[in-house]
């Protein structure tokens, strides 16, 4: 009998029930369930983001934003995209271009906010730069789902479907997220 | 004298090894496949595979003899 069951005499009746062996079948079973787990993810099509996120692609009824001229640089404007509950930001940068944005950071779903020429979160500050929606800082390694706009001729601006993540761009083009230019001189990022 | 048949103390060791390894190529493989590199999910699930298999195997074959006095 070991000192502490000596010191601590306590009697369990099931005390002896759950062998050694008993646990590393269970062991055993936790990481058939994984391995389950990534089957599961390579077995299944949808994106596992779900409806939230849905394929890049035009959508059938693009919706109006108002006019692009009413919008100065470091201003923005939310608007609702596929749904009531599909918000997403319309911003002009600091170099004048126009950006939309589903406004759910990629961390945990909070809303972002346009501050200071970068996409905030202020649930777990979070920052995105605003050119491609790229991560800068912060807990969120994703980018923002990208929304693509259409300036029609008499001015008015138009969210038309959605953009693909920039992940999913060839390698040249991926040079871009600030996050694969840590390494190099600050001066050759700004440029 | 009995012969008792018992699971090594090694083999639970390298059991419970198994399974942080397990955790942690899933926790990896979530990730990428949320960055949208499913590139990944064959070799990961081929890994995590035969990790379960040895698992398995320790887990329902391995044994060691203890003896005892009945």
């Amino acid at each position: 009998m070991t000192w502490w069951r000596r010191a601590f005499p306590l009697e369990l009746a099931e005390e002896g029930h759950f062998s050694r062996r008993e646990f590393a079948r269970f062991l055993a079973l936790v990481s058939a369930g994984f391995t389950t787990g990534i089957g599961f993810l390579w077995l299944r099509k949808a994106p596992l983001e779900g409806a939230s996120d849905p394929e890049p692609g035009p959508v059938e009824h693009p919706v109006a934003v108002g006019m692009a001229a009413d919008l100065k640089p470091g201003e923005s404007r939310l608007f609702k995209f596929r749904d009531a509950h599909d918000a997403c930001i319309l911003l002009r940068t600091g170099k004048g271009e126009l950006k939309a944005y589903r406004q759910i950071c990629t961390h945990l779903g909070c809303a972002v906010r346009f501050k200071a020429d970068r996409l905030e979160c202020p649930c777990h500050l979070g920052f995105f730069e605003t050119d491609r929606g790229f991560p800068v800082q912060g807990p969120p390694s994703r980018p923002l789902a990208a929304i693509a706009l259409e300036e029609r001729s008499d001015g008015s601006l138009w969210a038309v479907g959605e953009l693909p993540k920039p992940t999913l761009e060839p390698p040249g083009q991926r040079a871009a997220c600030p996050r694969d230019q840590a390494g190099q001189d600050p001066a050759e990022v700004k440029a | 004298m009995s012969a008792s048949v018992r699971i090594s103390p090694a083999a639970l060791g390298v059991i419970l090894v198994l399974l942080v390894i397990q955790l942690y190529l899933f926790e990896t493989v979530l990730g990428a496949v949320l960055d949208g590199q499913r590139g990944v999910l064959p070799g990961a699930f081929g890994v995590s595979l035969a990790l379960t298999g040895i698992a398995l195997f320790l887990a329902f074959r391995s044994t060691v003899q203890h003896r005892r006095k009945d």
